[in-house]
């Protein structure tokens, strides 16, 4: 039997197409059937995708800087720094993707093209130290290196990751915590269960519950009215656990950084153990961070850049 | 004496109105300025305000709450926002008042120069003002006089001085939660549901306090806040060509509708002339893609929330289709850093645009198809239709917005009603429905995809090979204030913006997203439905919490 149709109770219905014929049990007319295509995209079990209409993503070639400031300048996020040093020394160039929210201001603004935009996603990482690229500007040499992460703290962090590999084996019941987001990181994640991106399929799921959770996921700057609720919600969750921070502002705070009323980032109230820079990330910027956190994949960024080593296949073997 | 307010439409002359007739001192002690019609400007009678294609008018304290009974009863206008500022001599309140489709709007505003801040409450005779007036109270210290609900809207803890009054070091919430009382429901067989903040699925937090007799809802109380991130005052002291990133986010699922309106506030500001025919129908295509990409979002979570999957797959299959067309323009699947003040941030492409219209195009067909099959399962029709329901009576008292306020029967949508940018001239097919239930929302909004795919083909064909790019230095002759009004996929979104001219600083940004009016009618929609139907509501309604609490 068939349900009425536009029936008098709603005076809406002002279509401009005639419907096409119905299959049994299923939606018609989706993209997949008028393009006859599969809608899921392979990524991340296939190679990964070219973006070219999202040259986003700021790369910095230390040769060609004059340390201008003018990127620095047009940051609306304060993600980049040019310091004057003493004198002979140059200028230090610092660039913290942990803060950038991918707007391209910076490129535009370049004088010299020493940066330019790229469609690279894999950003994610596990120490937050890995999102801050420092160059000395108009050189290849290194700056003084970054000190190396403690001992102690590199050590529990491998002995988590190691448990989260043999305890949840490839596998992972995600909870999404909203710690005050602006609700686009929210489309984004939620995208992740849209058939165009298929979640699932990975063995990845949300939950309804941190008591059914392994992993949570965090969005938002974590705002003062949401903290008690974030730090509920992180002991609620059984360990062993992850927490994945979300976007610039699980990051840093983003574009709210500063403000009185938010704390600069998941981890100001929780242990992070994956960092997912975007703003928001897209979908299969996520689907790396999370599989990162499964050990599934390996980390690409290392101090801020991608060693030509790992500038092929970020799978492991 | 009457007091009512004159206006006129866009065809009047542009010269100012006719003098209003003096008004009576109330109290002969009060200065003078602030007793003439006009404050600052100096002359009698409403003034017209910049390019911003509204009407000014200065009046005493005393004169507030008469003045807005009279432009509500006698003028017939609605609130659209109303929202406070700091001023050297105390607290500027203002107003924007709307009138009937085509004329302008009246812009009331009022100094509260006599310390502590007070006024006169505009309740109970003006709904919407319960949100206005309870932030105002908390963030300004303004007392509203006879307010019959004093608690706090947006923060949950106590502050040393209200927020946007403090000095920046004296600004940071104090470690002591705020009493907040929820109205108690008693009788037998009466329980309490808490819901939230935390939700059980991928949506913003909130908390939802539920009145349950059996499976019936009673009474539902929303606690708002939890993602309050005092936005407004990060606007503050800002480059105003910085501020379209945190435009973008105050509701991060409408960049575009936010950078747009915030960058048309600032252009009416600073005096910007018009901008170029390209550039405002380049505007406008991101605009109407973005709202593809938003209703079916909407469209999508109706479905899922009666438990039909595989429509909500489908739905959010079309979805991801137009926020790839939208990232094909804008390099950014959600379009943001497309916009900036005075055009856009970089030209979009030129090439491949009638592939993308084209795109767009099956996206509207295959949402029509959705619908048609949809109206075949008895199962998804049954949960939709009469659930939810927002009387026509409650939209208007509430003054609804958007796509909701249409469902329900009120025919107001800002792209026909107060045309800018790509809209002027545009000819627009507005439907609404009657019965304001789950269901007209679901139609009201399949029709909305429809309608915005077409309006993204027209305007990306008369988009054109204009640069698009801003001038690098925006004149500053304007009048220091702007106002921004969009029809945002939610609604009506106002952004006013008032300018250090001299400094090029932002002094004051406001915000009024389209929830913020709306979210009183979710409390309406669920009475009398049961508790399992309260998602469908929540999802066909579609409130901002971050545009609300921001």
């Amino acid at each position: 039997m068939s349900a009425p149709r536009a029936s008098s109770s709603a005076s809406t219905s002002t279509s401009t197409s005639s419907p096409p014929r119905s299959i049994k049990g299923r939606p018609e007319g989706g993209l997949g059937q008028v393009r006859g295509e599969l809608v899921t995209r392979p990524y991340p079990e296939g190679p990964r995708p070219r973006f070219p209409a999202a040259m986003r993503t700021p790369v910095h070639d230390a040769a060609r800087c004059d340390a201008s400031g003018a990127c620095a300048r047009a940051c609306p996020s304060e993600a980049i720094e040019v310091q004057a040093r003493g004198q002979g020394e140059g200028a230090v160039f610092r660039l913290d993707y942990g803060r950038c929210t991918f707007c391209r201001a910076c490129v535009d603004a370049c004088p010299t093209q020493a940066l330019s935009a790229t469609d690279l996603f894999e950003l994610a990482v596990r120490d937050r130290r890995d999102l801050v690229l420092e160059h000395r500007a108009g050189s290849r040499a290194p700056t003084a290196p970054t000190p190396p992460t403690s001992p102690s703290a590199s050590a529990m962090l491998t002995e988590v990751q190691e448990r989260v590999q043999r305890l949840f084996r490839g596998s992972l019941s995600v909870r999404a915590v909203d710690a005050g987001s602006c609700n686009g990181c929210e489309v984004e994640v939620g995208a992740l269960t849209w058939p165009s991106y298929d979640l699932e399929r990975l063995g990845i799921h949300f939950v309804a519950s941190p008591r059914h959770a392994d992993a949570l996921l965090v969005t938002g700057p974590v705002t003062v009215n949401m903290r008690l609720a974030l730090e509920k919600t992180f002991r609620a969750t059984p360990d062993p656990k992850l927490v994945i921070a979300v976007g610039a502002c699980g990051i840093s705070g983003g574009p709210f950084r500063g403000s009185p009323e938010v704390l600069n980032g998941a981890g100001s109230s929780v242990p992070v153990n994956v960092w997912v820079p975007g703003c928001p990330p897209r979908p299969e910027a996520l689907l790396y961070g999370l599989w990162l956190a499964l050990g599934r994949l390996e980390q690409r960024l290392e101090r801020g850049e991608v060693p030509a080593a790992r500038s092929g296949s970020g799978q492991k073997a | 004496m009457s007091r009512t307010i004159p206006f006129e439409g866009d065809d009047a002359p542009k010269s100012a109105p006719a003098p209003l007739p003096p008004r009576r001192r109330s109290d002969g002690e009060r200065g003078s300025e602030e007793e003439r019609w006009v404050l600052g400007a100096g002359r009698a009678g409403p003034t017209e305000l910049g390019r911003s294609g509204l009407w000014e008018l200065g009046v005493p304290p005393g004169w507030w709450r008469a003045t807005s009974l009279d432009l509500l009863t006698a003028g017939a206008h609605r609130i659209s926002s109303l929202w406070a500022e700091r001023d050297p001599k105390g607290v500027l309140l203002r107003a924007l008042w709307l009138g009937e489709a085509g004329t302008r709007g009246i812009l009331v505003r009022t100094l509260l120069d006599a310390p502590p801040p007070r006024v006169e409450s505009l309740l109970p005779e003006l709904s919407p003002a319960l949100y206005f007036e309870r932030e105002i109270a908390e963030m300004f210290g303004v007392e509203f006089h006879a307010s019959p609900d004093p608690r706090p809207l947006l923060l949950h803890y106590r502050h040393a001085l209200p927020p946007m009054i403090a000095a920046p070091d004296r600004a940071p919430p104090l470690d002591e939660r705020s009493r907040f009382d929820f109205a108690p429901v008693e009788g037998e067989g009466v329980y309490e549901v808490p819901v939230g903040p935390v939700h059980a699925g991928i949506i913003e937090p909130g908390h939802f306090r539920f009145q349950v007799v059996g499976e019936e809802i009673l009474d539902l109380e929303v606690r708002l806040g939890y993602t309050h991130k005092g936005t407004e005052r990060l606007f503050e002291g800002l480059d105003p060509r910085r501020g379209t990133q945190l435009a973008s986010s105050i509701s991060g699922d409408h960049s575009v509708a936010g950078a747009v309106a915030y960058a048309t506030a600032v252009e009416h500001a600073l005096g910007h002339p018009p901008l170029e025919r390209p550039t405002e129908m380049r505007r406008g295509a991101l605009l109407e893609v973005e709202r593809m990409a938003h209703l079916l979002g909407d469209i999508a979570g109706i479905v899922l929330d009666v438990g039909y999957a595989a429509g909500a797959a489908q739905a959010n299959v079309l979805r991801n289709e137009a926020y790839t067309v939208l990232e094909e323009l804008t390099g950014s699947r959600l379009g943001r850093g497309a916009v900036a003040v005075g055009g856009l941030a970089r030209p979009l492409p030129r090439e491949g645009l009638r592939p993308l219209a084209a795109r767009a195009d099956a996206v509207a067909k295959a949402t029509v198809a959705l619908l048609r099959h949809l109206e075949e399962r008895p199962s998804v029709m049954d949960r939709v239709r009469g659930t939810g329901v927002v009387s026509k009576e409650v939209a208007r008292a509430l003054e609804l917005v958007g796509p909701v306020a249409r469902a329900s029967g009120l025919d107001r949508d800002v792209r026909r009603d107060r045309p800018y940018g790509a809209y002027r001239g545009t000819e627009l097919r507005v439907t609404h429905g009657s019965t304001g239930d789950v269901e007209a929302r679901l139609r009201v909004k399949v029709d909305e995809v429809v309608e915005a795919s077409r309006l993204f083909g027209t305007f990306l064909r008369r988009s054109g090979e204009a640069p698009a790019v801003p001038p690098a230095e925006p004149p500053r002759d304007g009048p220091g204030f702007g106002v921004g009004l969009v029809e945002a996929p939610r609604g009506e979104l106002l952004f006013a913006v008032s300018l250090d001219l001299e400094r090029g600083k932002l002094s004051r940004v406001h915000v009024r997203e389209p929830s913020y009016l709306n979210w009183p009618a979710i409390e309406y929609a669920v009475h009398g439905n049961i508790l399992p139907d309260f998602p469908l509501c929540n999802k066909s309604l579609n409130l901002s919490y971050s545009g609300f609490d921001r």
